[in-house]
């Protein structure tokens, strides 16, 4: 049941994930294209300094895509369900409903983990062609915060897809403002190296969300 | 699950009420407050804080209410004093010129933003005595780690081994235990000579490194292996008098002088807390901390930095409702913490 979770899953997000996958790797080309353009006209001295001197990790370019990227992903697993009325079947499948909603929110989480991964492994590979693996760590590290974001985003538009009245919309819509707010709310590279672990708690436990939307489901709440 | 996503919901609405509703109650009903520039003066012996409040021009106002012009503060106005003819020829009992003035006048100043937040461990090395004369940006940089100092050529980032080997078998004969501690250094070329990077080892020992026709010069300072520095500031002033400004164990300010000697001040200091502005003149200096809690001055001699006057000037306490913030003007990190009357 759980390939057959996937292969759902798989069918319903393909094309969304070729998409995805696509901008990711022109951003991040075209992020790398501009700092290797800048190694060659005025050296790579410049990266040092700027990493050293400025509040820039380099990378700001791809501050926002692993939340779009999150959030597109989402919606493209959990709108049909409700749109096309299907989650009332899903529910009635063979299958234990919790450990069913968890797959699916697992296939989406782990989509995006795979993804993000690949762009932080290029791009420590790509940096460290230039700079030392302490300044890469740093960039690394930074970055970690926006791929959270990411997570939070696909959790928290899976939650507003599956609950199904506005009202309760609207408060996960602000609450899920406030969390995003938070995660880019500081410039500073490895600003949130200590708070990092509670934030990834907070995104762990907002699976609840999920759970909470689906049950309001089944008790037929309306607008 | 349901209850453990609605306890979510109740517990994020709460955190998000306790970032955003004081955020917008301290937005709302903020009050610009400022206090007016002061320095020791070395003809009045006072502090004078400037005053435009009767928008009629510069004045000065002494701690007993005495008014002056700009001849208190003949040092800190001195090109103005001079385009108006008024600069006198001798202060304080001595002969004075513009040239040796302006020589003599610093300015310095830390900000606890800058000291707390989480920096590279890598430090951009300088040549200090370029072969154009003039600074040129630096080509190579230190990367310190636990066993060592290794210096990194940043245009093709090669380990240069033999340098590296070279600088630290020399720090290990001079007792340098790693990893280093503490960096201080402005490896900038918009400054008239560089003394390199001011550096202390795992044991709070200093020392300086400084690259000379390519090769690290050492430096060391018995004087100040006891101060157990928490804090350093390269100085580089244009006078050469002094090298840098060292906070120690017991964060009281001192003074490193070009000859290696440290002089000790009364002037308590926490970077991680506290601005600091030092602005000093051939006479005096005046040294300014402040907090959210308000503003303390010293006035220190400027030839043996003993202290001859002080003066505080606290804030007054604004409420802000009480809730979580998570930055803080006075460092680089987010992290919740608890506000509630200003910080």
């Amino acid at each position: 049941m759980n390939r057959m979770i996937i292969y759902k899953e798989w069918l319903k997000t393909r094309w969304a994930l070729l998409g995805v996958v696509l901008t990711f790797a022109a951003v991040t080309f075209y992020c790398f294209l501009n700092l290797s353009k800048v190694v060659e006209i005025r050296g790579a001295e410049l990266l040092w300094e700027a990493l050293v001197d400025k509040d820039t990790v380099l990378t700001e370019i791809l501050k926002y895509l692993p939340l779009a990227a999150g959030v597109v992903l989402a919606a493209c697993q959990f709108l049909p369900e409700v749109t096309h009325k299907r989650l009332k079947l899903t529910l009635h499948l063979p299958y234990p409903q919790g450990r069913m909603l968890l797959n699916i929110a697992l296939y989406g989480l782990a989509v995006l983990a795979v993804i993000f991964a690949l762009q932080a492994l290029v791009s420590a590979l790509i940096l460290k062609q230039w700079v030392v693996w302490e300044l890469v760590a740093r960039i690394l590290r930074t970055m970690a915060v926006w791929y959270l974001a990411g997570w939070a985003g696909y959790l928290f538009a899976a939650a507003v897809c599956l609950e199904p009245t506005w009202r309760m919309r609207a408060v996960l819509l602000v609450l899920a403002a406030g969390f995003v707010a938070l995660l880019f709310k500081s410039e500073v590279p490895e600003a949130y190296n200590g708070f990092f672990p509670v934030l990834l708690l907070y995104v762990v436990l907002s699976v609840s969300l999920l759970y909470y939307g689906v049950a309001r489901f089944k008790e037929g709440k309306q607008d | 699950m349901k209850t453990a996503g609605k306890i979510f919901i109740i517990a994020s609405a709460v955190l998000l009420a306790a970032w955003v509703l004081p955020w917008i109650y301290t937005l709302i009903s903020l009050k610009p407050y400022s206090t007016p520039f002061t320095l020791y003066s070395c003809t009045v012996h006072d502090f004078t804080s400037l005053d435009r409040s009767d928008g009629k021009g510069f004045r000065f106002i002494d701690t007993k209410g005495n008014v002056h012009g700009d001849e208190a503060q003949p040092t800190f106005y001195a090109s103005v004093l001079a385009s108006k003819g008024a600069l006198p020829d001798t202060i304080e009992g001595r002969k004075v010129t513009l040239e040796e003035i302006e020589r003599n006048s610093i300015i310095a100043s830390s900000d606890p933003k800058d000291v707390n937040r989480t920096k590279a461990p890598v430090y951009l090395l300088m040549e200090s005595v370029p072969v154009r004369l003039e600074l040129q940006d630096a080509e190579e940089a230190m990367v310190s780690r636990k066993d060592g100092i290794y210096i990194y050529e940043m245009a093709s980032n090669e380990l240069l081994k033999a340098k590296s080997d070279s600088l630290n078998a020399a720090l290990k004969a001079l007792g340098f235990t790693f990893p280093a501690r503490l960096f201080a250094g402005k490896p900038s070329n918009r400054k008239e000579y560089d003394e390199g990077w001011l550096v202390t080892d795992s044991a709070d020992r200093l020392f300086k490194l400084k690259q000379v026709n390519g090769l690290i010069e050492i430096r060391t300072f018995p004087g100040a292996d006891d101060l157990h520095a928490s804090w350093l500031m390269i100085t580089e002033f244009e006078n050469r008098a002094t090298l840098a400004y060292i906070v120690d164990k017991n964060g009281l300010l001192n003074i490193l002088k070009a000859d290696g000697t440290v002089v000790p001040t009364e002037v308590p200091f926490d970077p991680r807390k506290e601005d600091l502005l030092i602005v000093g003149d051939m006479f005096f200096y005046t040294v300014k901390t402040s907090t959210s809690d308000g503003e303390h001055f010293y006035a220190l001699r400027a030839d043996d930095f003993s202290l001859v006057d002080t003066l505080e000037r606290p804030y007054p306490k604004d409420f802000s409702l009480p809730g979580i913030r998570y930055t803080s003007g006075s460092d680089g990190w987010v992290k919740p913490r608890l506000r509630g009357f200003r910080e």
